[in-house]
């Protein structure tokens, strides 16, 4: 079981104190950690498994910001502002997740400095996400375009950046993809039948390569 | 401009009713000998989007327009940052580049502290640090309303209260 990243190194004091006060529990697919809107009971730190974090209106629109991946902490900014969690996390694998209590993270992070600069850091991390997703969906001209960037996104992660032809494995379905970059699902589905018809990309299973990454970074850019 | 530049933290008198300036005296002092304060006048870039953080900028007097740009030129504002607001703390921490374009909306008083002096203190002073965490919750979930805003199309759900 892989262990809390961002707790990893730090001294041995503070391992100890933060092995007091996290409750380890494990999570099915599909679960719900918890929903924006809530009051902030504490975080959840991610070791396993894979997290959706999404913003939801209250026609039932809803956006997805990312997923989460092991190392994460989610509900970061509620459990120290006090604020209600921004985010719904719903489990899209089966999960392992460090659950921390909002007093006890607090002062955790009191007596930890170096604790308190990694979180510092991690929430950096996020600020730069939001922000990379504020200039996304609202500066972005078509669906074709943010998919684009989204793929490419994607490809860069797994260390495939470099390949000819990377490939990605699709984790999500048409609809989540949807609810990623603000359209609809059948937009997806036409916009994927275009980029396999026009030899872009090329399905095979769940696996998706991209034949053409200058075409597609063109369409990532018409802006 | 007037009135004549308040260089020193310790005499500032606006200090109590500012998150990152209400720190205990021997962390103020520390902040005091790295930080070198300029005015601004209106229009001043203080950081463009996607250069290296060079470090933060306190706004001691004055108000920013924090803003992101697309390849074709259309600009977004993200939030305008009023007195006592620091800028830059995300990509200065992190070292990554910075997120976003500041620029000054009036005549300003910025105070600017390199990176590298940054880290030092808040290595050294503990407090610092956990006003920075505060202060980068509240980013983040200013942040999160502009995702919303922009990509549902509406501001904060209705039923959502702010809890203190």
């Amino acid at each position: 079981m892989r262990a809390d990243r961002i707790f990893c190194d730090l001294p041995a004091s503070a391992l100890q104190a933060f092995e007091t006060i996290k409750y380890a529990t494990a999570y099915p697919k599909g679960a719900v950690l918890f929903v924006e809107g809530q009051a902030p009971r504490g975080i959840f730190v991610l070791c396993k498994g894979r997290v959706k974090l999404s913003i939801c209106a209250s026609d039932g629109k809803t956006l997805i910001l990312k997923i989460a991946e092991p190392g994460e902490v989610l509900g970061l900014s509620a459990t120290v502002s006090g604020k209600p969690y921004e985010l719904t996390a719903e489990t899209i694998d089966p999960c392992q997740v460090n659950f921390v209590k909002r007093e006890d993270f607090l002062r955790f992070l009191r007596d930890h400095s170096e604790a308190c600069f990694k979180v510092a850091e991690q929430l950096s991390e996020k600020y730069n996400n939001a922000c990379h997703e504020v200039r996304s969906l609202g500066l972005s001209h078509s669906a074709a375009e943010k998919l684009a960037k989204l793929l490419l996104e994607w490809s860069s992660k797994n260390g495939e950046a470099a390949k000819q032809e990377p490939r990605l494995k699709l984790a999500l379905t048409h609809e989540e993809i949807a609810q990623m970059i603000g359209t609809s699902r059948e937009t997806v589905t036409r916009l994927f039948a275009d980029l396999k018809k026009r030899q872009i990309v090329q399905a095979k299973g769940s696996t998706l390569v991209i034949r053409n990454k200058s075409a597609l970074r063109v369409l990532a850019s018409n802006g | 401009m007037a009135s004549a530049i308040q260089t020193s933290c310790v005499e500032c008198v606006s200090r109590s009713d500012r998150l990152f300036c209400d720190l205990p005296a021997d962390a103020l002092e520390a902040f005091n000998r790295i930080k070198t304060v300029s005015p601004h006048p209106r229009g001043n870039v203080l950081f463009r989007e996607a250069t290296p953080a060079r470090g933060i900028y306190l706004l001691c007097e004055g108000k920013a327009r924090l803003s992101v740009c697309s390849e074709s030129g259309k600009r977004l504002t993200l939030r305008i940052a009023g007195p006592g607001e620091v800028l830059g703390i995300s990509a200065a921490l992190s070292g990554t580049p910075y997120e976003v374009t500041a620029e000054t909306l009036e005549d300003s008083q910025v105070a600017f502290v390199k990176r590298k002096d940054l880290l030092q203190f808040l290595h050294d002073y503990r407090e610092a640090c956990l006003q920075v965490v505060h202060l980068l919750s509240e980013d983040l979930h200013v942040a999160y309303d502009r995702v919303r805003a922009v990509g549902l199309g509406r501001t904060r759900h209705p039923r959502v209260v702010h809890v203190n």
